[in-house]
């Protein structure tokens, strides 16, 4: 097998494992193209720099491309040849026109969710006992207040829900409510979506600031139902 | 002299093959970002509404001329306003379509939505934001720990059929402007109304009026109230009692830009003198 062959051969298996192999390695995920286009260039350069590490070796590597571009009397070839000599121009054109095309899409806004806390709001417990009649007095509460948008199951699919973008959170979900405190939700039902900070992008919640509805032991009593309701516990830090 | 050319022509073919797989290569990441910044959660909505360039008039007048049919139509999640009291727990509209076209001087959005019955205060209307500050979308209601900007309200009731042009700052803050920009025209047909809003893309008010630059994105919502009265006499839907969406966004297309085709017609020109000297390069190699 001559060095060239055995160069696409190599860059094909890399390819292959890179896209099809590693996202199904347990604990992975899919490459960007982009990840895989360096890797791919790495395993040639490398080989290119095996390749040409004598003379010989050299010669093995360079002569068949030299030959497949100038060569006289290649046979079938030089019809490939001339199909590379066209496609090249005309792949850089159509590249050139795709990266200087406007984008339709529109700016892409990158939303932190769970943004921190105002200082007054870390590490505040709940000051109501965990009696089962409080927490069933928090699911009523929930049920009345959070559930429209929330859902009657936690799952952020309540029946007033679907327009709102960021869709409401789904309690249910183990990167919701189970890595927060209760202070943090303390923080986040009494001042609702304008009291996040710019880089939780206020403008676009459509949380009510329930602190001028509701008094502050009824926002406990419902952080005690959420999390008995969608089966989490708050984060500690023991 | 011809022990350098042949080190040099071989880098040179390294650098072709390169070139040939990064451009197999980048296509495939173009598609992943249109992926990745796709919305997870909505098979059927829309992020944006694209308003095409349209010669001749615009139909200001007619929400059901067929040229509405050029511009893509946009699918927009209602929900029941709840962000502040007095909510609502459950509004008529739950769906709503948009279009948008512009001439180069004025701009018409056309707001589409099923309503069982018609009205004299079925209402809709569409809002932006002012400026470069942000503004939330209930009505620009102050935020805590971000200084916010006013929303300009463009404003529609079945009884008076025509635009009026708003600013708030917050829940109870409306205020008419003194100048009205706005044109309104609503057609209720077989339980659908089509309400056009049109306004000059450019007004002399940007302090008040939200400023559309064709091929710039801007930030839009919606809301839509149900005008029904119940037994009693009083209206089913009223003030803050409405239908609405979140900020989506929304563009003026800008006109035509062939600079991409003279971009590519250079570029395949630099690739064929590439080709040419390499070859004329590997030839002399060859034959010396």
């Amino acid at each position: 097998m001559g060095p060239l062959i055995k160069l696409i051969v190599l860059n094909v298996v890399v390819y292959a494992i890179l896209k099809f192999v590693v996202p199904n390695v347990p604990g992975s995920a899919p490459l960007p193209a982009s990840l895989v286009f360096l890797y791919m260039m790495l395993t040639t350069s490398g080989f290119v720099i095996f390749a040409t590490v004598s003379a010989e070796s050299k010669e093995a590597f360079w002569g068949p491309i030299q030959r497949f571009l100038t060569g006289e009397n290649i046979g079938g070839l030089q019809a490939l040849r001339y199909g590379v000599l066209i496609l090249f121009p005309l792949l850089v054109g159509w590249q050139t026109y795709n990266s200087t095309a406007v984008s339709d899409a529109p700016p892409s806004e990158n939303r932190t969710i769970h943004p921190a806390p105002p200082g007054e709001y870390t590490g505040l417990s709940n000051p109501i006992s965990k009696t089962p009649d409080a927490i069933q007095q928090g699911k009523g509460f929930y049920a009345a207040f959070c559930s429209p948008c929330h859902g009657g199951n936690f799952d952020g699919k309540g029946p007033a829900a679907r327009g709102f973008n960021p869709p409401p959170a789904n309690f249910s979900d183990p990167t919701t409510i189970a890595m927060l405190q209760e202070s943090y939700l303390f923080w986040r039902i009494k001042k609702g979506g304008v009291g996040l900070p710019i880089e939780g992008m206020p403008w676009k919640s459509a949380m009510p600031r329930w602190e001028v509805e509701l008094p502050d032991e009824w926002i406990w009593k419902i952080i005690m139902g959420e999390y008995d309701g969608a089966h989490q516990s708050p984060r500690t830090w023991e | 002299m011809k022990h350098g050319l042949n080190q040099i022509v071989p880098n040179v073919v390294v650098c072709v093959w390169l070139a040939m797989g990064f451009l197999i290569v980048q296509p495939v990441s173009a598609e992943e970002k249109v992926a990745a910044t796709a919305q997870p959660d909505s098979t059927e909505s829309s992020v944006s509404v694209s308003a095409p360039m349209v010669k001749g008039t615009l139909p200001a007048d007619d929400p059901t001329a067929a040229v509405w049919n050029s511009a893509t139509l946009a699918k927009f999640p209602m929900s029941p306003q709840v962000h502040w009291p007095n909510r609502i727990l459950d509004a008529t509209v739950k769906d709503l379509n948009v279009r948008a076209l512009h001439d180069g001087t004025n701009v018409s959005i056309l707001l589409e939505y099923a309503d069982p019955t018609e009205d004299p205060d079925d209402s809709a209307a569409v809002e932006f934001m002012v400026g470069d500050k942000k503004a939330h979308f209930a009505h620009g209601q102050p935020m805590a720990q971000v200084e916010g900007g006013p929303v300009n309200i463009w404003y529609w009731k079945n009884k008076d059929d025509k635009g009026v042009d708003m600013n708030a700052k917050g829940f109870g803050t409306i205020k008419v402007q003194t100048h009205q920009d706005v044109k309104a025209k609503g057609v209720y047909a077989n339980g659908t109304w089509k309400v056009v809003f049109t306004r000059p893309l450019a007004t002399e008010h940007p302090d008040e009026d939200t400023q559309i630059t064709p091929g710039g994105f801007i930030n839009i919502a919606f809301a839509v109230w149900d005008g029904k009265k119940d037994a009693s006499g009083e209206l089913k839907e009223k003030g803050s009692q409405k239908a609405v969406t979140s900020w989506w966004n929304f563009r003026a297309e800008a006109p035509p830009n062939y600079d991409g085709y003279y971009y590519a017609a250079i570029a395949v020109g630099l690739a064929l003198g590439f080709q040419f000297v390499l070859i004329r390069k590997l030839k002399k190699g060859h034959s010396a």
